[in-house]
């Protein structure tokens, strides 16, 4: 999949500018988005995700350009996926009620077809004793991941997933990255910020660096974390991994 | 045997069926004792068998006040559902409206705004029918602290629910009625059931503008036999037999919802 930005820029009315003039274009299969706390990562992902609007710029996502208006964002929303870093789960239904719920209400299936859809993915991925729980009921990383079969089950071709692993125990975070990963090899695109630097270096084939709001590098995750070309990657990096066993 | 313990409950503890007993009948006791005393100063004896032959006129107030507050209720939920919405609208002149709705009931008494809406309003538009000018009074009063009940649960909701709403493609229509009310609902019935014992206290006021409900009705009663202690005392007794059981009700759904809420 191939990703475009022309200089993307995007304030709040009561911060300065998150998102400076960020252009590149690129090809990935699995996209990470990385860099330290209020580089701007989360609000490029909302961006892509045509959750809020960017202050001028263009995106570009195979080809199609996103309309910045409402109606057009609605589509965009239907047409990929998206998990949130917590309490993204509707917390009044239950697990399978939550993958239903979109299935039904907004793509159009019967009440049949989307239990028939939602218990294939439960059962998938070992949730199938969770599906009649409550979000409050769940741990944080069954919550996780049925927030991804929640966003799979439309069948998108992307997926944006915003630190889905940041909220859990160290314990719990791996079930859900495996998922990702499990995902990523059936061949669903995937962008994700994150902070887990071993995932992005081994799962992901593209890296992001943001820095203050601006693109500082990217490329091949590969060459990202074995020779970071800028400072401040190089910093961040050191300081990520300073106590990795 | 430690006297103490028969009307001490421990820290952190519920009170014992035999201590919830004893105390419960020794304070029911202690407020008896005062209005008897009360009276007994006054010289005074009651006689409630006065009230005996106004039954059927009690019975009709009664019902009037039931109903009056059951139609109430219904319309004060719909005025403050609209207003609540109203307000955090981002047309401006709607979410204008709605907040000066809410201030301006909210801070003024009933008994002003009675008089206002019924000669005044309730004049001009050809309202004469007491029992509609009253429902309809009382809906618009009770709508605004409703509305304000419904504003609270709306704010409650974490707003990554709305987020994941727009995420999954909903339209506005459909957030609101797939995921704001249904989680709304659960979270304000409690404060719902407890402004409805404020919907059939308040209907009281109605008696200014001549609705036959129970206050009126008393004060009808007592004017023909003067016996003005025992016909108020008997109201208070006719409000508790509705408002002690909705009370009762709404106790149980705070301790529900609260063990539902918790994460």
């Amino acid at each position: 999949m191939k990703i475009e930005l022309k200089s993307v820029t995007k304030s709040f009315s009561d911060r300065n500018e998150v998102l400076r003039d960020i252009t590149v274009e690129e090809d990935f299969g699995a996209l990470a988005i990385i860099g330290p706390s209020g580089s701007g990562k989360s609000t490029l992902l909302r961006i892509l995700g045509g959750l809020i609007l960017p202050t001028s710029g263009e995106v570009i996502i195979d080809g199609q350009r996103l309309q910045f208006e409402e109606k057009y964002l609605i589509g965009h929303r239907r047409n990929v996926g998206f998990v949130f870093q917590a309490k993204g789960l509707f917390n009044h239904l239950t697990g399978r009620q939550n993958i239903t719920m979109p299935l039904i209400h907004v793509h159009g299936y019967g009440k049949k077809e989307a239990d028939d859809v939602a218990d294939m993915l439960l059962e998938r991925f070992g949730l199938m004793n969770d599906a009649d729980k409550l979000p409050a009921e769940l741990s944080g990383g069954q919550q996780q991941r049925i927030a991804i079969a929640r966003a799979v089950a439309t069948r998108p071709k992307l997926l944006l997933l915003d630190e889905p692993t940041s909220a859990l125990d160290p314990e719990l975070t791996n079930e859900v990255l495996d998922m990702i990963k499990e995902l990523r090899n059936e061949g669903l695109n995937i962008i994700l910020v994150t902070h887990e630097m071993g995932f992005a270096k081994k799962a992901c084939d593209k890296i992001f660096f943001l820095y203050e709001g601006r693109l500082l590098e990217r490329g091949s995750s590969y060459e990202f974390f074995s020779s970071p070309k800028t400072p401040q990657s190089a910093a961040f990096l050191s300081k990520i991994l300073e106590w990795n066993v | 045997m430690d006297i103490r313990k028969l009307f001490v409950k421990k820290e952190n503890e519920k009170a014992k069926p035999a201590q919830v007993i004893v105390n419960m009948v020794l304070a029911l006791a202690a407020i008896y004792l005062f209005f008897m005393l009360s009276l007994k100063r006054l010289d005074m004896k009651l006689d409630f068998s006065l009230l005996w032959k106004f039954r059927i006129r009690y019975l009709q107030g009664y019902k009037t006040t039931v109903m009056l507050s059951i139609v109430s209720l219904i319309l004060s939920l719909v005025i403050g559902f609209i207003s609540a919405i109203g307000s955090r609208s981002n047309i401006l002149p709607i979410s204008y409206i709605s907040r000066i709705y809410v201030q301006f009931i909210r801070g003024t008494p009933m008994i002003m705004q009675v008089y206002l809406f019924f000669y005044i309003v309730g004049t001009a538009w050809g309202i004469s029918n007491r029992f509609l000018a009253g429902v309809l009074i009382l809906s618009i009063f009770e709508g605004a602290y409703i509305s304000e009940i419904f504003r609270g649960g709306i704010e409650s909701i974490d707003g990554t629910q709305l987020e994941a709403a727009k995420a999954i493609g909903l339209e506005p229509g459909q957030t609101m009625r797939l995921v704001i009310l249904p989680q709304i609902i659960k979270r304000t019935l409690p404060s719902l059931a407890g402004q409805f014992a404020s919907i059939i206290k308040d209907s009281s006021l109605l008696s200014l503008i001549s609705v036959i409900e129970l206050t009126q009705t008393s004060r009808e009663v007592s004017a023909t036999n003067f016996a003005v202690f025992e016909v108020y005392m008997f109201l208070g007794l006719l409000y508790l037999t509705l408002t002690f059981p909705i009370s009762m009700f709404t106790k149980y759904l705070e301790k529900r919802f609260s063990y539902e809420n918790r994460t």
